[in-house]
């Protein structure tokens, strides 16, 4: 997941720090106030946790081991922006000190984990919390799900922008400068490490350390929980009686989802639409896809999905905005972004139902 | 004179239970005070309060007659002066040492209080030379033994050569060279001036170090006096949990258990 | 199956905790990069990563390469540590990332294995990958080897980072020593502790267990740093001292990175 140096072209690297930076700025804005006392031994101490937390190796069901980042965790006790300071002081110091992850894509670890995965993680478990008390197993689940959907996040973006160098950078003969496998190969081959083993790890860390801390320190989990009642009365209203079903349902999930992003995958070829109607791609093309012939011409969706981008940009518009490849890009990054948001509709939905 | 602090009737509590409950004394300026108490006797927290990191739920503490308030140190000059005047040593050296190196450790009291480079660099080196550490200057904490993590954490405090100083715990998991050591420069700071408050519940340094006494148990001063006063009151000190019967079986199957002045170790 | 969880963390601890003592011994030996001004080396290094990362053709990534070898031995850096701590990992993992590329890359077929064929255009893109992943990382590695990290920090301080940013690096680094050591004594504890094989959920509730413990002693740290700090008057913004004396010498290197930098860039024009 900690992208090395020479995976990403520069220009990548200067867009992802870039879109980085906004959020450093917004969190060192937002906890300015706290920073200037409390925040500066917290965040340093929990940056080293995650780093220490990274070292562990951890049992997971189905037999397998794996490795957290403990954003999750971060994200339920220090809240988003902190957890974003945290996160990015421990990719840093992993970047520079300890040569994992590489120094010029300090700005894409952070821009996927730090802040992706800060806000998403925080994102999916105050919606599936909602206003459970403290002690409630429907915050274990919650956190689960935060530490896991967090973990993927971050994967999903590492993937697409791994996947989007062979087509943006390739040298005179067409072999990949840098990264070289497109998405159709880059997203499931992600995906499915970290919907399995790398989303596991990070799921068993956040749902087992907020169950923990439900029994030794529950105050730890007030800050992120501001409509759970304070005194247990009785009856949890939003607590749910048992989380086994839904457990059992993300298992079912989890198994199945490589498969379908299998499927997936082989329809997310994303060779540029006049790639269809010249022979020596097609032959190119045919050569990876198992000899099939492709069609003579690019599918009529690939098509339309990239000129959604190019079309509403006035003819006078710079010609850079009316290049298929940005078209395709921003396709790209709408998709994510669609993910993401379906993600969080659904949370709200459930939401909607049980109040 | 003015005592340097008055405490009148302080508590402070943690969630709901009481750390320090409705404790007042006062502590005259140039004695060496030891607080005695078990663990959780409270005499940790009243260190700390008596370091302004704290503030009383109830009750006052004043310090050369001004009171201490989270008010008053909202001011800055207000609380430049104080922690120029008043340093804490806390227990546990890796709370004391955040900074990477020694010499930024015992640097950083002086560039708070905005002195000048200058002064600071010669602050610094004479705190060094003070503690026997000038080799260590460059080393960071985690490269230390623990008799020396505890000379920095001693130097980045004398850094600012304050008038008061508070010490908790400071022969706590010392090796035995260490411990006399730092025993010695107890010793060496009667009649300085200096007023220094030790909260221990080591009883054999007591009699060498302190000019005075109290006893704490569950937040509340249990007895005072003098060491030798205090020491003698074994009954009371087992009260307190800072002594306990000691029972064992000698050669030829005499068993009998009497008290016996016996340091408790706690993490 | 056999090294438990347990045991594999600890190792994985051991690894990190003994690169970081061997960057500190490296640090303070006598090498020609060890006496460098660490802005220079910050600067000097951090743009060959640049460039490093950046370069499109294999005689630069290799010019690189070269540099960075030789600046390591005249640093005394001994280059079997270079191999554990550097190489190796760097070539299990862009190696293992690499190496598909070959057979899949749509291009000229240079040579078959069985039912599979390499591209030259695959061979070209693993190749380029890997050199330049193990050239990067062999330069960001020279900086931490020969300097240590409170004047890594130091010398970002002078490159405008915010101080604040820089204090909490420089307290990250100082923290994860003492985190790393409670999580030593706990695992092995907990090692000395358990006997026979644990069921797999067990040793999961231990993991996530052991995690809480060092979470909780990790914000009572921090509460209570937080109190030093303030007890040595700390009000929210922490002053540094910038003490840097820069040698003729060190403008020499300075001249002698850009001047490598300059070189590789003009030549990839």
């Amino acid at each position: 997941m900690h992208i090395p140096d020479g995976y990403l072209s520069p220009s990548t690297c200067v867009t992802l720090f870039a879109g980085a930076a906004p959020f450093w700025y917004t969190s060192l804005r937002k906890l300015k106030r706290a920073l200037n006392t409390r925040m500066i031994p917290l965040i340093s101490v929990f940056a080293a946790l995650s780093f220490i937390i990274m070292m562990f190796n951890l049992p997971l069901p189905g037999g397998t081991t794996g490795h957290a980042m403990g954003i999750g965790i971060a994200a339920i006790v220090l809240g988003p922006w902190a957890s974003i300071l945290a996160i990015t002081m421990a990719i840093v110091i992993q970047a520079v000190f300890f040569g994992d992850g590489g120094i010029t894509a300090i700005g894409a670890n952070c821009f996927n984990m730090a802040v992706a995965g800060s806000l998403a993680a925080y994102a999916i478990y105050r919606l599936t919390a909602g206003n459970a008390p403290l002690d409630s197993r429907r915050r274990v689940f919650a956190a689960g799900l935060a530490g896991y959907g967090a973990i993927n996040i971050s994967a999903l973006l590492a993937a697409i922008e791994f996947g989007l160098q062979p087509m943006l950078f390739h040298d005179a003969a067409g072999a990949p400068l840098y990264a070289p496998y497109p998405l159709r190969i880059t997203i499931p081959a992600m995906m499915i490490g970290h919907l399995t083993v790398a989303g596991l790890a990070e799921m068993v860390v956040a749902a087992g350390v907020v169950a923990w801390l439900q029994k030794s320190e529950p105050q730890l989990l007030r800050a992120t929980a501001p409509g759970a009642p304070n005194e247990r009365n009785g009856a949890a209203p939003d607590g749910w009686k048992s989380t086994r079903p839904l457990w059992a349902a993300l298992a079912i999930l989890l198994v199945l989802t490589p498969f379908g992003i299998l499927a997936a995958g082989s329809a997310w070829g994303e060779w540029l639409p006049q790639d269809f109607s010249n022979a020596q791609a097609r032959s190119a093309i045919a050569a990876v896809s198992g000899s099939e012939q492709p069609p003579a011409q690019a599918p009529e969706g690939l098509n339309r999905l990239a000129t959604f981008w190019t079309a509403p940009m006035p003819g006078y518009a710079p010609a850079f905005l009316r290049n298929e490849k940005l078209g395709y890009m921003l396709s790209a990054m709408a998709g994510t972004g669609l993910i993401i948001l379906l993600g969080l509709g659904a949370g709200q939905l459930a939401k909607g139902q049980r109040e | 004179m003015k005592p340097v602090f008055e405490l009148n009737e302080v508590h402070y509590r943690y969630d709901q239970v009481a750390a320090v409950d409705g404790v007042s004394l006062q502590i005259e300026t140039g004695t060496r005070v030891a607080l005695l108490g078990a663990n959780g006797s409270g005499k940790s927290t009243l260190l700390r309060m008596l370091d302004a990191l704290y503030f009383p739920d109830s009750g006052t503490i004043q310090f050369q007659g001004e009171a201490l308030t989270a008010d008053r140190f909202e001011d800055d000059a207000l609380a430049f002066s104080f922690r120029r005047r008043v340093g804490l040593v806390f227990q546990n050296p890796d709370v004391q040492l955040f900074n990477p190196t020694v010499f930024d450790e015992v640097a950083f009291a002086p560039l708070q209080m905005g002195w000048k480079k200058d002064e600071v660099l010669a602050r610094v080196d004479l705190a060094l030379r003070q503690m026997e550490i000038v080799e260590l200057r460059n080393r960071p904490p985690h490269r230390l033994s623990g008799g020396e993590k505890k000379r920095v954490a001693l130097a980045s405090v004398l850094v600012l050569d304050p008038e008061v100083l508070l010490l908790d715990e400071p022969t706590a998991a010392l090796d035995p060279r260490s411990q006399s050591q730092v025993i010695d420069l107890l010793i060496g700071w009667a009649g300085t001036g200096k007023t220094v408050i030790t909260a221990t519940h080591d009883l054999s340094v007591v009699e060498d170090t302190s000019d005075y006494c109290y006893v704490l148990n569950r937040g509340k001063v249990v007895s005072h006096g003098t060491p030798g006063l205090v020491l003698s009151n074994t009954q009371l000190l087992a009260q307190a949990n800072l002594i306990h019967g000691h029972r064992h079986v000698h050669p030829g199957g005499v068993a009998h258990s009497h008290p016996h002045v016996h340091p408790h170790n706690h993490d | 199956m056999k090294a438990g969880f347990i045991e594999r963390s600890l190792r994985k601890l051991a690894f990190e905790s003994d690169y970081a003592s061997g960057a500190e011994r490296i640090g303070a030996g006598k090498g020609l990069l060890q006496g460098v001004d660490p802005r220079v080396k910050v600067a000097g290094l951090f743009g060959l990563v640049m460039v490093a990362a950046a370069s499109r053709q294999l005689p630069v990534i290799a010019v690189l390469f070269g540099a960075a070898f030789i600046l390591a031995l005249v640093s005394r850096i001994p280059v079997g540590r270079l191999a554990v701590w550097i190489w190796t990992p760097v070539l299990f993992f862009t190696g293992t990332v690499a190496l598909p590329a070959l057979f899949i890359t749509p291009g000229r077929m240079v040579a078959a294995l069985g039912p599979v064929s390499i591209s030259a255009e695959g061979l070209h893109s693993a190749i380029m990958l890997l050199s330049r992943a193990e050239t990067a990382a062999t330069l960001s590695g020279l900086l931490v080897l020969t300097t240590p990290w409170p004047a890594v920090l130091r010398a970002l301080r002078t490159f405008h980072l915010p101080v604040v940013f820089v204090v909490i690096l420089g307290m990250t680094y100082r923290y994860i020593f003492v985190i790393l050591q409670s999580a030593f004594e706990m695992m092995e504890s907990r090692r000395s502790r358990s006997v026979g094989p644990l069921a797999r959920a067990e040793r999961r509730r231990i993991a996530a267990s052991s995690v809480g413990v060092l979470l909780s002693k990790s914000l009572q740290l921090s509460g209570d740093v937080h109190l030093a700090m303030q007890s040595r008057g700390f009000r929210g913004e922490v002053r540094l001292l910038e003490d840097f004396h820069a040698k003729a010498s060190d403008w020499v290197w300075l001249g002698g990175f850009a001047a490598l930098a300059a070189a590789v860039v003009w030549w990839q024009r």
